[in-house]
């Protein structure tokens, strides 16, 4: 299958490339774009969050964003699929430093910027995100591949021509 | 007392946490701030050439590279021994007026405003960027994205990315810019002077005009006493970029007065157990614990201490609105905590005026922005003012250039002490024994901290993009008696 005509998709990979495991979505972001060509799917890596996000993300049809994510007894290296709606937990607090997503998404739907009608989100669980390193735990680098096919299948997966 | 769970959505280690303790009685008998710290910086850094530390120190965080990227280019200025060209300072100056604002703007909007707007003990769910955008008009928040898109344009083409800008090498710039950008900038930068002058405005209008907040800004619960620490030009005006490190007293007398190489003559930094973080202090008057005085060398950073430390500002709109501030609340210095958010604006709008003048210098095109280091290298300090304060970074090298130590101070570190106290001094004046704590009560104790627009880098951009903080109140026997978290 391939990807819609005029449909423009973007992956974006987030995260620190020296903070160990926090650099998993800017890795598996890269190996994506090994994999298609750029007039297909445009890929972007950031090391960004909430408001900064929506001036990268405008003018997309859809959006695939990787992440490290830690949660509540997670085990590294497990990569989840989430989306957007997923994280409305956190919609409606305040923060110490910046907004989050979901808010930054929902202020610029209501400035009407042109935002991505379907985000999907591959969280990868991360153990060490405080040390600064260039590698990976083993657990979390091994995820690499899983990560990256399911990404390829979410991609392949867009309905189109 | 009522007992709050939420549990939180994610167990980052980038949690900040505020502890609040409560005597026998149920009063608060202290209160301590905690933040994470990322680890092994200095290791990763020994080993490599140190005119890569300009881009490896914006790695630090997401939400001030420019700001380490400008500092870590100044430290290897010094390093080589090697003075710039005036077009690349100007240059560099430029770039750095344009992050000031895209990081002063959104902590003003997204952080500031809410609390005030719609009213510090409003309901949570209406307390953000979205519930003020309902307020004050689309229109507004529309301007609130433009004006960053602006600032962040403004640094991605001298800056070269984005984000983790690669401009800076030791001498100068990597290139200069045309008149075409030039020329785009100038229109940008008049619009943000426009902008800088409505946000002042609208916090006129929704803040300063209400009698209860501005009994809040001025009241004592937010109000502490202490040192005041800023960069400034050479008339002792507030500069971002360059310039000496002065110090004011409580009384608002100058203290001290130094260049960024003697910074180790003039900050200590002392260590507690429960913290990460270390506690600076002013070395000449010494470490007394978190307490207030002329004898404890405590000292704050960040734009109110910025205006506290000089004697104006450098363009003319922002040097009558530094006035009007002082005539407000009473004259130099100001003491009250939640009036950073006032002097942010008042600095945002400098930064916009100060992009302008330079955005209009005849030099400012000039192709000449880099110095060759001749001089082997070995040792130097860059300052800078970080929007949420002084940074210092500070490199030894070998002979050949190669990293062999690397001492930070960061903006945030410089806060420590002051914002463990501000805590302290909120938690005391709004939790009482006997009365329900509230998330409005907490959100308050929360504004003694948020005024300082601290910075904690590491969760800054693991999802869910925020920066978790979690509040927990405990008894004398250390139970917990209510928590709540984002």
């Amino acid at each position: 299958m391939g990807r819609a005509k005029g449909l423009k998709t973007l992956v974006l990979g987030l995260g620190n490339p020296i903070l160990s495991d926090d650099s998993i979505g800017i890795r598996v972001a890269r190996a994506i774009r090994q994999r298609f060509d750029e007039k297909e799917v445009t890929v972007l890596e950031a090391s960004l969050a909430g408001l900064d996000l929506l001036d990268l993300i405008a003018g997309y049809d859809k959006l695939i964003l990787i992440d490290t994510i830690q949660t509540v007894d997670g085990h590294a290296g497990k990569v989840y699929r989430l989306e957007a709606s997923d994280l409305d937990a956190t919609l409606h607090t305040s923060s110490p430093h910046g907004i989050n997503f979901t808010t930054a998404l929902e202020l610029g739907k209501r400035l009407g910027m042109a935002l991505p009608y379907e985000i999907v989100i591959f969280a990868i669980e991360a153990r060490d995100v405080v040390t600064f390193s260039e590698e990976c735990t083993p657990e979390v680098e091994g995820a690499i591949p899983v990560a990256v096919d399911m990404v390829i299948q979410e991609l392949n997966s867009i309905p189109g021509s | 007392m009522k007992k709050i769970m939420i549990e939180p959505i994610t167990r980052l280690e980038g949690h900040g946490k505020i502890d609040i303790f409560l005597d026998d009685d149920g009063n608060v008998a202290n209160a301590y701030l905690q933040v994470p710290e990322l680890r092994g910086f200095e290791k990763f850094c020994e080993g490599r050439p140190v005119e890569e530390l300009p881009r490896i120190t914006t790695r630090i965080c997401g939400v001030c590279p420019s700001a380490h990227h400008m500092a870590s280019t100044k430290a290897t200025d010094a390093v080589y021994h090697v003075d710039p060209p005036s077009a690349a300072k100007k240059l560099r100056e430029l770039y750095y007026s344009a992050h000031m604002m895209h990081s002063h703007i959104a902590h003003f909007y997204a952080l500031a405003a809410p609390d005030f707007v719609l009213g510090p003990t409003s309901d949570p769910a209406q307390r953000n960027i979205l519930g003020l955008v309902a307020k004050v008009g689309l229109e507004i928040g529309g301007e609130v994205i433009k004006h960053r898109a602006y600032a962040q344009d403004i640094q991605t083409v001298i800056g070269g990315k984005a984000t983790h800008s690669v401009c800076g090498l030791p001498g100068g710039m990597s290139k200069a810019i045309t008149e075409e950008e030039r020329k785009d900038f100038e229109e940008k930068a008049r619009s943000l002077v426009e902008f800088g002058k409505l946000s002042l405005k609208l916090f006129n209008d929704l803040v300063l005009a209400n009698k209860e907040y501005l009994e809040l800004i001025t009241g004592d619960i937010y109000t502490m006493k202490s040192y005041y620490m800023g960069l400034v030009d050479e008339n002792n005006k507030v500069n971002f970029y360059d310039g000496d490190i002065r110090v004011v007293d409580e009384e608002g007398k100058e203290f001290a007065k130094f260049k960024a190489a003697d910074y180790l003559n003039h900050i200590a930094e002392h260590t507690e157990p429960w913290s990460y973080l270390k506690f600076p202090f002013l070395k000449k008057v010494g470490w007394k614990g978190l307490v207030e005085g002329k004898d404890s060398g405590i000292y704050r950073a960040a734009p109110l201490a910025r205006l506290n430390a000089a004697d104006g500002m450098a363009t003319p709109l922002a040097q009558a609105e530094y006035e009007r501030m002082y005539q407000t609340l009473g004259g130099k210095p100001v003491h009250a905590t939640l009036a950073f958010h006032w002097a942010r604006l008042i600095e945002n709008l400098y930064a916009a005026e100060r992009l302008l003048e330079l955005c209009q210098d005849e030099e400012i095109t000039s192709p000449n922005v880099r110095t060759i280091p001749t001089a082997t290298p070995d040792e130097g300090v860059g300052v800078i003012e970080a929007p949420r304060g002084t940074l210092y970074h500070h490199y030894k090298t070998d002979e050949n250039g190669i990293v062999e130590k690397v001492n930070l101070i960061v903006a945030t570190a410089q806060n420590n002490p002051a914002m463990n106290m501000s805590i302290k001094k909120a938690a005391q004046g709004l939790i009482k024994a006997g009365e329900v704590v509230t998330e409005g009560l907490l959100n308050m104790v929360e504004m003694a901290f948020r005024a300082y627009d601290p910075c904690i880098a590491c969760a800054t951009h693991s999802l869910p993009g925020q920066m978790p903080l979690e509040i927990t109140i405990r008894d004398t026997d250390g139970n917990i008696v209510d928590r709540l978290s984002r």
